[in-house]
Order: structure tokens, then sequence, then C-alpha cells
């Protein structure tokens, strides 16, 4: 009798929210069109992120809850750190739920199903970090939904790679050095990694076009230094993190003795110590945080080249994105915004430390004078493109 | 035989207690959302099908790995072999162009790797648990192998969104959960099967000595969570149409929280219920969006996790008072 | 005899209990109950399953707590021990405590020997403080231990895993004759031991009876008890029911006290012819496994029931297991009907059933309810097709089963964990004879049940044997073994050392000799 108490109960119950789901699908069915509010009104914005604790990604997330939140009408609100491609679509149907307006995406598991799910939803979407691919970016730029993508496209990641690469071939005149992948086969790093490689003039099994090098990188899922030929030593590689094997791995590759340690991204979070100790130059390609202006001007730090973003580079999507849901879609001949952003280079502690001053957290770069250029009813594609390209290196 | 009416002393509220705290926590939890949704002023009726999409593939996953459970075991595995089920699918989609293709392919590696699991545990007479263990770290590696060769600057393979399109609604998905659960239920509380898989949990030695093989019906438990993990990678796809290598990424733990939310010893035995898993999937995700509610964003999402801690201890403490008094000292 | 507990004038008494009572959830398991031991006795506690006897000796012995006790006084003074170490230890005056060997294994399997004698108390044995433990001091005051009360056999260093269990039984013994106790309570001990582990127990009471100590003894057998004690109180339903002394000790009124009515019908078989029919059913060539089995051969006919006797070791309990088809030989080979046994579940095709010695371990899932137990054993009766099962129909069968073996249960639901042993005893048998087994293996089939379910496990066997079924019962219980069997065969060191074929002269003495 008790037993079957619980099975009628349980069934009871999961039959409420059957029924419930399915009378909610009956509510919810036909939409109300994309949002466009009025200028009281507060701007309601969800973001997706994948990483949480990258020094990059706090210093994106301060950029946009402690300056631009205070700045404009507009309320921030970041998800917890997404997984895969369910939660993104979950975070973005949640946000829809609760009646938001956009979604800026640093998060990249399913970008195309991010769209589509927006577009479902009535949410304007834009991308922040890491750019669609061509063939994805054809087919979803005539969506109404989706406002644009502004960041460092895959060939801006591979050119930040190959200039790190050069600098260090021809003005340090390395002969030996050490290649840190950092999360291989995460694309960004692929073709970073990519970049280094012909920056030092080297090919990879045999080739050295941008294309068959990044494609071999996906096939071997990293570096193998066997198939690294040319003028300059490639003597030992890692990649990935854990901390039970990674130190290890990395102290292995210092005992090569390089004249330098290249490393594709998240060098100082995980390593600086280890390179000050055995006195190793490196490079990394991140932002311009304390962290690292620090590792390049203090006593002991070892960075001696740094591809970085401004934390206020994420500006102008946000830019593109409020002035959406206040009724100024910008487009580009009909189409979603496609436009790149440049990594800055520092190598010396002063030239990092002046770009740290420019965009510190009360007084970023692309502050709201500058903003203010690009967001309003009249901002035309040209005037955004031409804002977001202009070059903002520190005098 | 002496049969007795049911008292409500309060040994017999106890009892009732214990095996009606999933279901009246299920019940709460259902009433809270429904209060803080309505309070904040979001929409419920997305909300519930939000709630349903993501608790679906944990509860079918759950449900069949509950026939593993039952038997005392444990399969953490599961969402690696969900993952590696849905990126074969994938690619054989992209080579066929043949949806029922894909779906029986993704029902049979889930099964194959099921199997396999349990057949190297029997040949190397090793605890199941472990081959899982091997099984998860081999599936994950092999699918990240597969994803990231096959799917480049993207970081993930796809099929094309348009052709699950067409299933993405809550019709069919409550139609597959359905009939997963009657299956299930069938198998379960109405065949032979069933009852000598409980039997198994409650004492293999004594189940040994009654002619139940643990191989055996090892096997089929394993056939059987097969079977959910291919429909689970098989909706997973039908949800987002791509596979990344963190796809199902902690599928494996929330089904052993699922599991103990719906009430279901972690023992196995003749307490096992196969609705628990749905119950407890409900209820898992439930909770963790009414903690999302109430706690919104990064800083909250510690606080989140060790509120979620203390209602699966609080449950599985709940869940033993009556067990922990049942045997007399004499 | 007055119904009053047996007062010696001028002592005060050893340990004194007025009014103790004790609830298990619904259950009262001891009701309003007042107990008195004097010095030097050798008091017997006898009763059924569930009559409470293990339950205020276990209270006394600081294993639980009553839920209301007038008073409870040892050597006159208050009494209320936190554990069975606080009952052993801290008795107020230094003076030595109670100690209690319980019905069930009180070892712990994962260490050794040693380690289990000095639990808790390893640190005596470091080499200094906070320093590694002496093995070789440790090992030595464990033998020492276990010589003290006769065990040569079993080493401190041994695993506690690798021991039977009549040996983890005397280690039990061994641990708490260390801590010298005024009082021991042998409860349902003997059943656990073969003839050489109760000598040692038998001596152990000899030493404390008419000395300043005592000793209470719980035990189902009733000659057993009978034997050992100097006075007995009898319990029923969590109630005294009446002492006996010494001079007083009848059989048919004590267990008449214990039943609450009189036994009626048959005890054991009264018969003393043997008889079996010609076809042999099960039957084993030429086994042999380790120790425990050297070129044993045996025919079990139909109609028959075959005793198995010996001392623990003797290879016997092995011998079921392996015609049972559970345990493989290194060689030789065990034929039913003609065709070998390769598995259990092909024993069972072959309507073999095999009731285990150790009841709570390998006959019952002990958290699975009766029907659970009863019904896994009988599916092919009522599943449909052989394997669809419909509920009525499983339930019938199972109330059949409980009706037909009135088996004491709230209802088919409960749990088997909390049945007393007897009726436990009762759903292992509603499972094999339920299933129509036509051969039984029954090893120690009334280990630790009480007098009344033995009558009507005794009673059952002989209809099974009228029916034409074949038994073979393996038991440690000489009384048993003449009382019921066909033929005798008894084991020594894993042979078969002499069979007997039934009749009225037969004796315990005549067979023992074949034993040792």
């Amino acid at each position: 009798m008790k037993k079957h108490l619980a099975k009628i109960a349980a069934v009871a119950l999961t039959g409420a929210v059957v029924v419930g789901t399915t009378l909610g699908l009956t509510a919810c069915s036909g939409g109300n069109g994309l949002p466009n509010i009025g200028d009281d009104e507060t701007a309601k914005i969800g973001v997706l992120v994948s990483d949480v604790n990258g020094d990059e990604a706090k210093a994106f997330r301060a950029y946009y809850e402690n300056y631009l939140e205070k700045q404009y009408n507009v309320d921030f609100t970041y998800t917890e750190a997404l997984e895969n491609a369910a939660g993104e679509r979950a975070a973005i149907e949640t946000f829809a739920a609760q009646g938001y307006h956009a979604i800026i995406s640093l998060s990249a598991s399913d970008r195309a199903m991010q769209i589509e799910t927006c577009e479902a939803n009535n949410l304007y979407y834009a991308v922040a970090s890491g750019m669609l691919d061509d063939a994805q970016y054809e087919k979803y730029k005539g969506y109404e939904c989706f406002v644009g993508q502004i960041g460092p496209d895959m060939t801006t990641e591979y050119e930040a790679g190959k200039a790190m690469g050069e600098y260090y071939k021809t003005t340090k005149n390395v002969s030996k050095v050490a290649i840190y992948g950092a999360f291989i086969p995460n694309p960004m790093h692929v073709y970073r990694a990519a970049g280094i490689l012909a920056g030092l003039g080297l090919t990879y099994g045999g080739q050295s076009a941008m294309d068959a090098v990044v494609g071999q990188i996906f096939g071997d899922q990293g570096l193998t230094v066997s198939k690294i030929s040319g003028p300059v030593t490639v003597s030992a590689y890692v990649q990935g993190f854990n901390p039970d094997v990674t130190f290890g791995e990395i102290g292995g590759a210092v005992a090569t003795q390089p004249d330098a340690f290249l490393s594709v991204g998240m060098a100082t979070t995980f390593f600086s110590s280890v390179f000050a100790g055995a006195n190793v130059q490196y490079a990394d390609i991140d932002s311009f945080t304390e962290g690292n202006v620090a590792q390049m001007s203090q006593e002991g730090g070892k960075l001696t080249y740094l591809a970085g973003k401004y934390a206020s580079s994420i500006g102008p999507v946000f830019a593109a994105v409020y002035n959406a849901v206040h009724g100024n879609v910008i487009k580009d001949n009909g189409n979603a915004i496609s436009i790149g952003q440049n990594y800055g280079v520092a190598t010396t502690a002063e030239a990092a430390a002046k770009y740290q001053t420019a965009d510190s957290g009360n007084n970023p770069i692309i502050n709201k004078s500058l903003l203010d250029t690009v967001i309003g009813k009249d901002v035309t594609f040209d005037t955004f493109k031409a804002f977001v390209e202009t070059d903002r290196t520190p005098a | 035989m002496e049969v007795k009416k049911i008292k409500f002393d309060k040994h017999t509220v106890k009892k009732l207690l214990t095996l009606l705290m999933p279901i009246i926590a299920f019940g709460v939890l259902i009433a809270v959302f429904c209060i803080v949704v309505g309070a904040k002023g979001y929409k419920l009726d997305r909300y519930i099908e939000i709630i349903f999409n993501q608790g679906l593939v944990l509860a079918i996953v759950a449900t069949g790995a509950t026939f593993i459970y039952t038997l005392g075991s444990f399969d953490i595995s599961l969402g690696a072999s969900t993952l590696f089920s849905a990126a074969v699918g994938v690619m054989v989609y992209n080579s066929t162009h043949s949806l029922v293709v894909m779906i029986l392919v993704i029902i049979i590696v889930a099964v194959g790797c099921s199997l396999l699991s349990s057949t190297l545990a029997s040949v190397f007479k090793l605890p199941v648990f472990v081959t899982t263990v091997a099984m998860m770290s081999v599936l994950s590696a092999i699918s990240a192998t597969i994803i990231t060769k096959n799917g480049g600057a993207l970081g993930g393979i796809s099929i094309p969104s348009s052709v699950v399109k067409p299933l993405d609604n809550m019709g069919f998905k409550i139609a597959m959960l359905v009939i997963f659960m009657a299956l299930c239920v069938f198998v379960f509380e109405f065949t032979k099967v069933g009852r000598r898989q409980k039997f198994l949990g409650a004492n293999p030695f004594c189940a040994k000595l009654t002619g139940i093989s643990l191989n055996k019906y090892a096997i089929i438990a394993f056939v059987m969570a097969g079977l959910g993990v291919g429909l689970g990678a098989f909706l997973t796809l039908v949800y987002t149409p791509s596979v990344t290598p963190t796809t199902a990424g902690s599928l494996g733990m929330q089904i052993l929280v699922a599991i103990v939310f719906g009430g279901m010893p972690i023992s196995g035995g003749p307490r096992s219920k196969i609705y628990a898993a749905v119950v407890g999937g409900f209820s898992y995700i439930l909770l963790d969006n009414i903690l999302k509610i109430l706690i919104q964003g990064n800083a909250g999402y510690g606080i989140s996790q060790i509120i979620s801690a203390v209602f699966f201890l609080a449950l599985v403490y709940v869940a033993s008072l009556n067990y922990r008094s049942k045997n007399l000292p004499r | 005899m007055s119904e009053t507990e047996v007062v010696q004038e001028n002592t005060i008494p050893l340990l004194e209990i007025k009014n103790m009572t004790k609830t298990f959830g619904p259950v009262v398991a001891l009701n309003d109950v007042d107990l008195t031991v004097q010095k030097g006795d050798v008091l017997g506690l006898i009763g059924e399953n569930g009559s409470g006897k293990s339950t205020i000796t276990s209270i006394a012995a600081g294993m639980q707590k009553a839920t209301k006790v007038e008073s409870m006084r040892y050597k006159g003074k208050d009494w209320a021990p936190s554990s069975m170490l606080d009952a052993l230890d801290n008795c107020g005056e230094g003076a030595h405590g109670i100690g209690m060997i319980v019905q069930e294994s009180g070892t712990i399997a994962g260490i050794t020997v040693a380690e289990n004698i000095f639990l808790g108390e390893l640190d005596q044995f470091r080499v200094f403080k906070f320093g590694p433990i002496s093995r070789r001091k440790l090992n030595k005051a464990a033998n020492e231990a276990l010589e003290a009360i006769g065990i040569t056999n079993v080493r401190g260093n041994m695993p506690m895993a690798a021991l039977d269990f009549q040996s983890r039984k005397l280690v039990e013994i061994a641990k708490i004759m260390l801590k010298d106790p005024d009082v021991i309570v042998v409860d349902e001990t003997s059943t656990a031991l073969a003839h050489d582990g109760r000598q040692i127990l038998y001596n152990i009471i000899n030493k404390y009876r008419g000395t300043e100590k005592a000793v209470i003894f719980i035990s189902h057998d009733l000659d057993e008890i009978m034997e050992v004690c100097d006075t007995l109180t009898v319990l029923r339903d969590g109630k005294i029911i009446r002492s006996f002394k010494k001079d007083e000790f009848d059989a048919d009124a004590i267990r008449t006290s214990m039943i609450g009515r009189e036994l009626q019908g048959d005890y054991y078989r009264s018969d003393f012819t043997p008889s079996w029919q010609e076809e042999v059913v099960l039957e084993c060539k030429n086994l042999v496994l380790g120790d425990s089995l050297k070129d044993i051969s045996v025919q079990l006919h139909k109609g028959e029931i075959l005793g198995v006797g010996g001392l623990s070791h003797c290879g016997m309990h092995t011998l079921g297991k392996v015609l049972f088809g559970a345990v493989k030989p290194q060689k030789g080979e065990v034929l039913v009907n003609g065709t070998p046994v390769k598995n259990e579940a092909f024993a069972m095709k072959k309507n073999i059933g095999y009731v285990s010695k150790d009841r709570d371990t390998e006959s019952l899932a002990l958290t699975a309810s009766i029907k659970d137990n009863i019904a896994i054993g009988g599916m092919e009766k009522y599943a449909i097709k052989n394997f669809l099962i419909w509920d009525p129909s499983e339930k019938k069968y199972v109330d059949e089963q409980i009706n037909n073996l009135s088996i004491k249960c709230s209802d088919r639901n409960q749990t088997t964990g909390t049945l007393s042993g007897g009726n436990k005893q009762k759903v292992v048998f509603g499972k094999w004879v339920g299933r129509g087994s036509e051969i039984l293996i029954l090893d120690c089939p009334t280990r630790g049940v009480d007098i009344g379910v033995k009558q009507a496990m005794y009673q059952l066997m002989l209809k099974l044997k009228e029916e034409g079924k074949a038994i073979l019962m393996i038991s440690e219980e000489m009384p048993e073994l003449i009382g019921m069997s066909d033929r005798i065969l008894i084991m020594k060191d894993g042979e078969i050392k002499k069979e007997f074929i039934r009749s009225a002269e037969l004796t315990d003495a005549e067979i023992i000799n074949y034993m040792i």
C-alpha cells in the first residue's frame, strides 16, 4: 500500500510537470519580435562566459560591471562558467524567460546554435571574443537577431603568433625555443601556435601555409616536435594544464635550455614563477593586466613580449548591442557587422605599463566619451567601423 | 498469515516519510520554483520548458543507470559514453545523411560501450566500477580526438540543425521519456530480470546461491543503461546539434546526485525505484535553477553548490532513518 | 515451584535487575522484567527467538540501553555501562565487569587475530609513545590469550578472514576472557561451535562455577542447557515465565514454559527404521578439494534423509557447497540423476535446493522483504511464460508459503532482517520448499532456531521424505542427526570415517568416537 502511495505520488507529480510544460509551450508560442526599448528603460544584457577565472575574463567583466553599468542604463548578468552547448542554450533560454533584451557571447561551444536560439527567443546577439568561421558567418549574417562580431578573427590570432615568432627570430636572434601550446586543440590556440612557427621561419610536416599547418595541428592534437624543421630549434613542447603533471613537463622543457619560452596564452597565470626561477625569458598572448605588466617590470620578471587586448576592447560590441536594443540595429549592407580587432604588443615594461595605465579600471581607453560617439539613433556602419579600427596604441 | 492494517503511529509515519520524502521534496521544489519565478516576474511557462529540457537527458540516462545502481554498482563513464555516442552519431550522419542510420548507430555504440565495461569487468574479474573509470578516460580521449580532428576551427562537430529541428519540440521529447520509462518500468517491475537485479543488489552471495549469475545480470543492467545513454545522446543532439569535448561533461556526477535525490539507496537492492531517477533528476535541476535565480551571478556559484550539497546530505539522512533502526539486535 | 526467581540467602547478588522494559519501535522486547544472578551460579536463559533473553543480557553488558528500568545493580552498586568496553573495564571498584560473547560474529574480518583481540588497546604495544606497534609483542600476547583458554590452532598473526566461523567465535571468547570478567554472558555461542570448540567453552564455564563469579548461558539446545546450567530461567514474549533449580529440571516442563503450551506430536522421527528408495538422485564421485575433501563419494537416494556430521573443520560444509555446484572440486564429479552439476543455476534447474549454515549472509537478503526472499526462488512456478511477473500471482505464491510454514510476520512486505532467527529460517525453507525442490541440501538447518520452530522443521523434513524427496542434512548436533537421519556419515579431516544406519541403539558417544 505504502509502496503504491509513493508510485502514485511520483506519477502524479511527473504528470503535473509534463502537463505544465505542455501548457507552457502553448502559452509561449508566437513571439513578440525583437526588443526595442525606450531611453528610460534599462537595457538587460546577458553575457555568456566559459572562462570565469582567467585574467582577461576578469578584466572584461570588471569593465562591464564596474564601469559601463555606472555610465549607461544597462544591466549585465554573467552566466556561471558554461561547460558546453547545452549549457549555452539553457542560459540563453533562461535570459529570455527573465525578459532580457540581448546576449553578448564570450563562450564558443556552439555559436550557430547560440544564434538560432536567440533568433527563436527574440534576443539580440553579438560575439565579443572569437569569431564565426567564414561559412558560419555567411549562413547567419542575414539573421535579424545577429548584431555582429567584433574581435580578433582566426587570421588575427595567426598574425599575433607570427609577430611573436618574428620578434624572437629577428630582434632577439634566438636559435633555440620551447613552446607552450596552452589548450590546443582550442582553435584560437592552434592558430596562434601555427603563427609562431611561421614567424620563426619553421615548417611543420614540411608545410608552411597557414591552412596546411593548422590542419595538421588539429590532426595531431598538438605540436609534434619531430615534424618541425627550419633555422630555429624547437627543443621542447608542452600543452594543457594539470598541476600534477604540467609543472614537471615545464621543468623538463626549461632544462633543454631554450633561449626563450614562447606561449600561446596563460603563461603568466600558470608558470611565471617557474620561468623567473630558471631565468628563462618568455612571451605570452593575453591582456594588459596588472599581473602581466608586473612580470615585465619587476625584478625577476621574465616576460619579454606580450601581445594583448585592452579590457575595454569589448566596449564597441556593447555599443552595437546597446544601439540595437534601442532601435538602431547597425547593419553592413543589411548584414550583421563583422569587424576585426588587432592585438597591441609590448616588449618593454614601460610600453606594457602604458597600455595598462591607458586602460585601467575607472579610466578605460574606450571610455564613455569615446563610446558616446558610436551610441545613438544616427550611428552608421561606416562611423562604427572606423571607430573600432582606430589605432589606440598609447603614445 | 496475520495481516495488520496500517496504523498511523510514529513508526509508520517515519516509514512513510522515508518513502515519500523525495516526492514531497519534489513537490515542494516545484511550489518554491513557481513562487520564486512568479515573484521575480519571470515567464513561468518558458522556465518550465527550460527545466524540462535541462532535466530530460539526465532523467533518461539516470533511469537506464538505475539498473546498474540496483546491483549496488556504479558507472562513472555514462557522461563520456553519451559524448562518444553523440560524436560518432554526428560523424555517421555527416557521411550518410540519414537520420535513421544515425539514431541506430548511436544506440548501438552506446550499448556497445556499456557492454564493453561489463564484459571487461567479468573477464578480468574486476569490480565494474573500476572498468568504468578506465572507460571514462578512454571514451573522453577518443571523443576529443574525433571532435577536434574533424571540428577544426569551430572546436566542435555538428549536424545541420535543420535535421533535428522538427524533433526539437516538447511532444516528441515527452514521448521519448514516457516510452523509455515504460520500457524500464516493465523490465524492472514485471519481469524476472528486474526481480533478480534487485535481489543481487540486496545480497550477491545469497543471489549466487539462488542460481543468479552476477555476470549475466550485470550485462543486462549495462545494456539497459546503454539504451538510456543512446537515447540521451540522441536527445542531446536534438537539443544542440553540435558536440564539443565538454558535451555531457558533468552528466556522470549529476546522475549520482539525481538518483540519490530520488530516494534510491546507493547500495541498490530491493528498495531501488525506477522512478527515482526522474523524480531526482528534475528535483536536482529545479533546485539548481531556484538557487541560480536567488543567488544570481558567479559570486553565488559556490554558495549554490554548498546548498545543493546540504540538501543532498539531508535527503540521504532522511532516506536512511528507517533503515538504520530496522534490524533488531537479538 | 512458584513463579519467582531463585534467590540464595545472605549474599549480595552479582547482578540485580528490577522492572526493566525495552522496546524497538512497536516491538516490546522486554516487559517489566526482574533478573538476579548470584555468585557461583551458571544461570541458563532459555526461550523462543524474540523472547528477550539476548536483549536483557546485552543491556547488562553495555551493548544497548533499557527504555525504562527501576534499578540495575552490579555487586550492589548502580550499574549503567555506556558500552561493552565500559561494562568490561569500569565497574567502579577496579573489580572485573561483565563480558558478553554475542550470537553473531563480534570480530572484524579485515585485520589479524591479534589486532582483533587487542582492538582499541594497541597503544600498549607501541615501541615508544606515538611509535610503531611491535608486531612481535602483539602476536605473543595474543597467542598467550588464546592458549590461556586452550586454543592452539589459531595464532595471533593469522588474518581473521582466513578463519572459519568456529575459530572466529573462539577468538572472540579469548578476547573477552583476557579481561577476566566476573560475569560472562554466553549468547547462543555453542551453536556455532563443534564438539572441540564446545569443550573449550565448557571448561571456562566450569572454572566459574561455584566461585565468586557467574555465567549467564543462553541456548536453544535444551539438552545442553540442562547439562551445563545450575539454574534456569524461561522467558517468553519479553516476560520471565518461570525459574527452575537443577533438581527441578524437566525437559517437558521447560518446553511447555517456553512455548506456552505443550508440544503436540513428535519432536524427532518416532520410527527407528531406516528407509529410502533405490533410485540415486544425487551422488558425488571421488571429490577432492584441498584439505576439505579427500576422495569423497556419497550417494543420496530418493526418500532418504542422509545425515552428515563431524567437527566444524571436517569438510562437511564444503561438501554441501560442492554438491550444489557453488564450489568447484579439484577432482571428481557431482551427478544429479546422472547428469553432471555445473553450477548453482543448473542445480536449481534440476530441483536441488541449498540452505547454507551462514543464514544471514548466504541464505537471505536481510534488507529485502519476506516476499522478495521467498519469491526469488519460485519464479518458475508463477512467472507467465517463465518471464513475466504478475503481482497477484506472486503474492499468492508467497502467501501460500507464509501460511504453510506459519511464518510469524506483520505482512509479506516485512523486512526479513526484523524477523526472529526461527522465522528467518522458515523464510529460507519457504524459498526452497515452495519451488518444489526434490533434493534438499540443508547445512545446519536448525542453527539458532528455537524449539517450537525446530520441531516444525523436523516434521517438515519428515513430510518431505514421505513425499519421496531426498534430504542431505549437514549438522553439528548429534541428537538431530540421530533423531532424523536414515543414514549418518561421519567426516573427519576431509574423509568419511564411518557410516551409521538408523537404529534405536545408536548413541552420541558411539558417533563422537569417529569425529575426534
